[in-house]
């Protein structure tokens, strides 16, 4: 059984088609990293999967269970909404510009979410906050404020804050991008870490050098479409499209 | 022509004829104008906590996707910041006692102070109620999507969230409203409440000395003198987190 599924998803913004109809399922333990050139909506379709955006047309499936589908934007189907919201809670989201919660501490940032949502015991859920900080190498940072630590440190407690609700996969948009350079690597390495227990991973990134090393499959977006997909050998080293060749030629 | 120098002069040798008087207030007038100063109070303070309350409720609304309560909402801040104070009191403490005498036959006598409450509390929430809106729309979008991926309801997002964010950036508005209910607490003297204002105003004319107003002056410079300084430092003090 596929963890995700988009059956035949496009969305608009307005007159602004994003998404093309896109079909894509994701397996159990599979690290897929999404590249494309900004505009080819990559974040979109990620945003799409955990109903950040409503879908315009096509279906939606978290865990085999349908959570979405809808036709020229009008639902086809009334989904229970603690359902949807309870399957939705089984991805875990990091994003471009970290949204830690800034009155709250590193700590509280990431029990928050579990002792309300899950109703998670305070002393159980700070001793997985702090084993949580431990991996992601934080554990001295636990009482501060995120403002007083810098981007690369906000992006972990980030990714430990999405962990804490024990998510069944975790979608990463563009989390490197905001950092200064000689950050990127302490969060790569941590999302390598991830990757490495098994986690499943669905990362939209521009870091190919990352995407080549840890990825099961790449995927490249274009203009909202699939538009080539395979093993990070496949699409980065020998790409077959014409666009993908001209993209990685851009970039590298 | 009278020179700045020969008013000056003139003020002078008046507050020193007065002196005897105004000086030292006697008893009672001191005891009138304490129960003055605490009916100016329980007013701003009583309104300022309801029109907070009932404030969040309509900024809820304001920001609402629900088109009833988006109009509802819409329409109370119109009303209620569209017409004048005075004139709400007025309709409060005349008009409901004769529509109620109308409708039911019976006459029923309105307690001026409950009249004053529900007056200023319902004008204070309008305004409140832009201010919190406005407080809420300032916070970053991010964090509702970030609350929501992490599968909090609207709700949940809302109370631990996004609200709590606002509290630093109400602070200075809040203390600045409930400075001017203070200040418009004055209004009460004519639905027959003796405020601060109104009871120097008695001793004056009662007197004909006009330095009662200097008294009454003092007091409400003293009064927003300690809401400033409480309001500065919670501002601080909510302002921990921030770099």
């Amino acid at each position: 059984m596929s963890m995700v599924k988009l059956v035949d998803v496009r969305k608009s913004f307005g007159d602004n088609e994003v998404l093309k109809g896109i079909n894509l399922e994701i397996e159990s333990g599979e690290v897929v990293c999404i590249i494309g050139a900004s505009g080819s909506g990559k974040s979109t379709m990620l945003r799409c999967l955990n109903h950040l955006e409503r879908i315009t047309d096509g279906e939606v499936y978290i865990q085999g269970e349908l959570t979405d589908k809808r036709e020229k934007n009008k639902d086809l189907m009334k989904i229970d909404p603690v359902k949807v919201q309870a399957l939705c809670a089984e991805l875990g989201m990091v994003f471009q510009n970290f949204n830690l919660f800034p009155h709250l501490t590193v700590i509280q940032n990431i029990t928050v979410a579990p002792s309300i949502v899950k109703k998670v015991d305070k002393g159980v859920i700070e001793k997985t906050a702090l084993e949580l900080l431990e991996m992601v190498g934080l554990s001295d940072k636990k009482d501060e404020y995120p403002s007083r630590l810098s981007g690369g440190q906000q992006q972990r407690v980030a990714i430990a804050r999405a962990l804490a609700m024990e998510p069944m996969i975790m979608m990463f948009d563009e989390p490197t991008s905001a950092l200064d350079p000689e950050l990127v690597g302490e969060v790569l390495a941590t999302m390598r870490k991830l990757a490495e227990e098994g986690m499943t991973m669905i990362i939209v990134t521009h870091e190919i050098g990352f995407a080549r090393e840890v990825a099961d499959r790449v995927i490249f977006m274009d203009e909202g479409v699939i538009c080539e997909q395979g093993t990070p050998e496949e699409v980065l080293l020998n790409p077959k499209e014409e666009r993908t060749k001209t993209f990685l030629n851009k970039i590298l | 022509m009278t020179s700045p120098v020969h008013l000056f002069t003139r003020t002078k040798i008046k507050l020193f004829y007065d002196e005897g008087k105004i000086i030292v207030l006697n008893e009672i007038q001191l005891q009138a104008i304490l129960a003055g100063t605490i009916v100016t109070l329980e007013i701003a303070i009583v309104s300022i906590i309801f029109g907070a309350i009932f404030g969040v409720i309509i900024a809820l609304g304001r920001i609402s996707k629900n088109k009833v309560a988006n109009s509802l909402s819409w329409f109370y801040i119109w009303f209620f910041r569209g017409t004048p104070l005075l004139l709400q009191l007025f309709i409060i403490y005349y008009a409901i006692p004769i529509i109620y005498l109308d409708s039911t036959g019976m006459t029923f006598t309105i307690d001026p102070m409950l009249c004053a409450y529900v007056a200023f509390s319902l004008n204070a929430a309008a305004y409140l109620a832009e201010i919190i809106r406005a407080a809420i729309e300032s916070i970053d979008g991010g964090q509702m999507e970030a609350a929501k991926a992490l599968g909090m309801s609207y709700r949940q997002a809302m109370t631990k969230i996004i609200i709590p964010q606002t509290f630093k950036r109400l602070v200075a508005p809040m203390g600045n409203e409930l400075i001017l209910l203070l200040k418009d607490t004055s209004l009460v003297s004519t639905i027959a409440l003796s405020d601060l204002l109104r009871t120097v105003k008695t001793m004056a004319s009662a007197t004909g000395s006009w330095v009662y107003y200097i008294y009454a002056a003092a007091i409400y410079l003293f009064l927003t003198t300690i809401i400033q300084v409480v309001f500065d430092k919670t501002e601080k003090k909510l302002g921990v987190y921030e770099r």
